[in-house]
């Protein structure tokens, strides 16, 4: 038990009617442990029925266990207490875009981004459902709303062009690309390692890290907008560069290739990323 | 007073256009071991957010299985800062956006040997 | 997670220093052990424990600059194993506060300490006008110390005018 739920599990426990459940809760379902986050999260609505945080919590750890349609039910309960939500609405795009209601995941991701302009991920869904979209229209011929068969299709595409967006800028060469959105998940491009392995997912976790750090230093510096963080490794150099939504374009590079070359690769990535990305503004 | 260890790569970055301090912090606690800053740098300040900026590129890069870190340099609308580390110390350099990098870099690296 | 003040005042110049700084914990007090302002602790007892070990180490520490150095040591730093100490005086023309965080090697001294020189600058703007205080008794401290206890954890409404809420932690 990390020192943060035993805490707040002592805490809970001197003061049942405290809202601290929510925070346990939270870190219960950060740490996966999602029976006993749903067990908190109950309990405490036994309490604060009518606390739209309280479901917001209960809806979030619904959607890890899985179960979509419970969560939106708890979704929709949060929006009746509190109807500008904006995690409400988003977790509710969130499950309509994974059944496959499109337009409906558009209408919801559409007000939270109205609400919320500042959240990059609100921006990042909503595109990412506008470009299925426009695709499953394309798949049906524009005839009426899109079927399952054109929205496997419309997916397919989007993964392809994801995969292969940063391919002709790359070629042969020894280096690779990925883009990677504001929370260091990969939304285009492949890092596979000599051995053939993915590691995509693993790169773009670890190394989002150091944007935080470039951000927080040209903030307290005044150093105004940060255009890029280049490093050697032994192994590689690694470029870093922003994109829009907060973003990031990723690009790395066998020692060999020189850094000047990593460089020019780099910004036309992040053109190429920019062009994609805003294609379904 | 005699002239501290780091003097010998100090004075010589310093003097390279454009560049508006170089220091040498502790990686841990970004904390200045050494510096030639110019009047106006906030020495602290450069010291402590390069050195969480450096440590932070050498964990994350060893997360990624990329092998330890070498020369590194934040390019930004109105200057760079370049870093390089050595067995729990950074040499930083602030400079401004006319500096010519590539002769930073080579010094930089030139000075590794002192870190130490 | 949010910081919890006794005063309205102190949230932003706190919030601020726990986000830039990326602490653990964070705890801003009068030297007398009086909570003004917390981040990171989940029980009045902890906080009232923390505030009087703070204010102790602050006065002794004082005292022994004073002793050493003919001036009281304005800044402690302790490093742990994994967690790390810094307790600093603050001082603001109208206050002084004695501020303790805790933080781990997602940050730095030397990043705490640029922070802290922020809170300091952000404290010191933020500050209201001053107000004639009442002298201090015995049991006017005691009361004092449980009011603000009282309404960091919600268990006191936080009065505009600075008057008692009678609230016991009892």
């Amino acid at each position: 038990m990390s020192d943060e739920v035993r805490r707040l599990s002592e805490e809970l426990a001197r003061d049942p009617s405290s809202l601290v459940f929510m925070q346990l809760g939270e870190a219960l379902r950060r740490a996966g442990q999602l029976d006993l986050g749903l067990k908190v999260a109950h309990r405490g609505l036994e309490r604060h029925a009518h606390n739209a945080d309280a479901h917001d919590l209960l809806a979030r750890i619904r959607v890890d266990r899985g179960e979509l349609q419970e969560a939106f039910d708890e979704w929709d309960m949060v929006l009746r207490l509190a109807p500008a939500h904006v995690g409400a609405r988003k977790g509710m795009g969130y499950v309509l875009f994974k059944q496959g209601k499109l337009a409906e995941a558009e209408k919801h991701l559409s007000t939270a981004a109205t609400h919320d302009r500042g959240d990059s991920s609100i921006a990042t869904a909503l595109r990412m459902v506008r470009r299925l979209l426009r695709y499953a229209h394309v798949a049906g011929h524009g005839n009426g709303a899109p079927g399952h068969a054109e929205l496997v299709a419309a997916q397919r595409r989007v993964e392809e062009e994801a995969r292969l967006l940063f391919a002709d800028i790359l070629g042969e060469g020894e280096h690779t690309a990925l883009l990677l959105n504001a929370d260091g998940l990969v939304a285009a491009g492949l890092y596979v390692t000599a051995d053939g392995e993915d590691v995509s997912q693993e790169v773009g976790a670890a190394l989002t890290g150091v944007r935080d750090e470039a951000l927080r230093a040209v903030r307290h510096l005044d150093l105004g907008v940060w255009k890029a963080v280049v490093y050697e490794t032994e192994l590689a150099t690694i470029a870093l560069a922003p994109a829009i939504d907060e973003s990031m374009v990723l690009v790395a590079a066998g020692r060999s290739v020189p850094l000047g070359f990593v460089r020019r690769v780099l910004d036309r990535c992040v053109q190429r990323a920019t062009t994609w990305l805003e294609e379904v503004a | 007073m005699s002239a501290s260890p780091f003097d010998s790569i100090l004075s010589p970055l310093i003097r390279q256009r454009g560049v508006l301090g170089c220091l040498v912090v502790g990686e841990a606690d970004g904390i200045i071991v050494d510096s030639n800053v110019q009047v106006g740098i906030q020495s602290n300040v450069v010291a402590a957010l390069a050195a969480a900026l450096y440590r932070k590129a050498r964990l994350t890069s060893a997360a990624a299985g990329l092998s330890t870190i070498g020369f590194l340099q934040l390019e930004a609308e109105k200057g760079h800062i370049c870093a390089i580390g050595r067995d729990g110390l950074v040499l930083v350099t602030l400079a401004e956006p006319r500096a010519h990098i590539g002769r930073i870099r080579g010094a930089m690296i030139e000075s590794l040997s002192v870190l130490a | 997670m949010r910081t919890h003040v006794a005063e309205p005042w102190i949230e932003a110049p706190l919030q601020t220093f726990v986000d830039d700084a990326r602490a653990l914990f964070a705890l801003l007090l009068h030297p007398n052990g009086q909570v003004m302002g917390q981040f990171g602790f989940t029980r009045a007892v902890d906080v009232m424990a923390a505030c009087a070990l703070a204010a102790a180490i602050h006065a002794s520490a004082g005292e022994l600059g004073r002793e050493l150095d003919g001036k009281p040591f304005r800044e402690m730093y302790h490093a742990g194993k994994d967690r790390q100490i810094f307790i600093g005086d603050v001082p603001t023309t109208r206050h002084r506060f004695v501020f303790l965080t805790v933080f781990d090697a997602e940050s730095s001294l030397g990043l705490v300490r640029i922070y802290f020189q922020e809170l300091c600058a952000l404290l010191e703007n933020a500050q209201p006008p001053a107000t004639v205080q009442a002298p201090i008794s015995a049991a006017s401290l005691e009361h004092d110390l449980n009011r603000n206890l009282a309404i960091l954890f919600g268990r006191a409404p936080r009065d505009s005018n600075g008057s008692e809420s009678s609230i016991s932690l009892a």
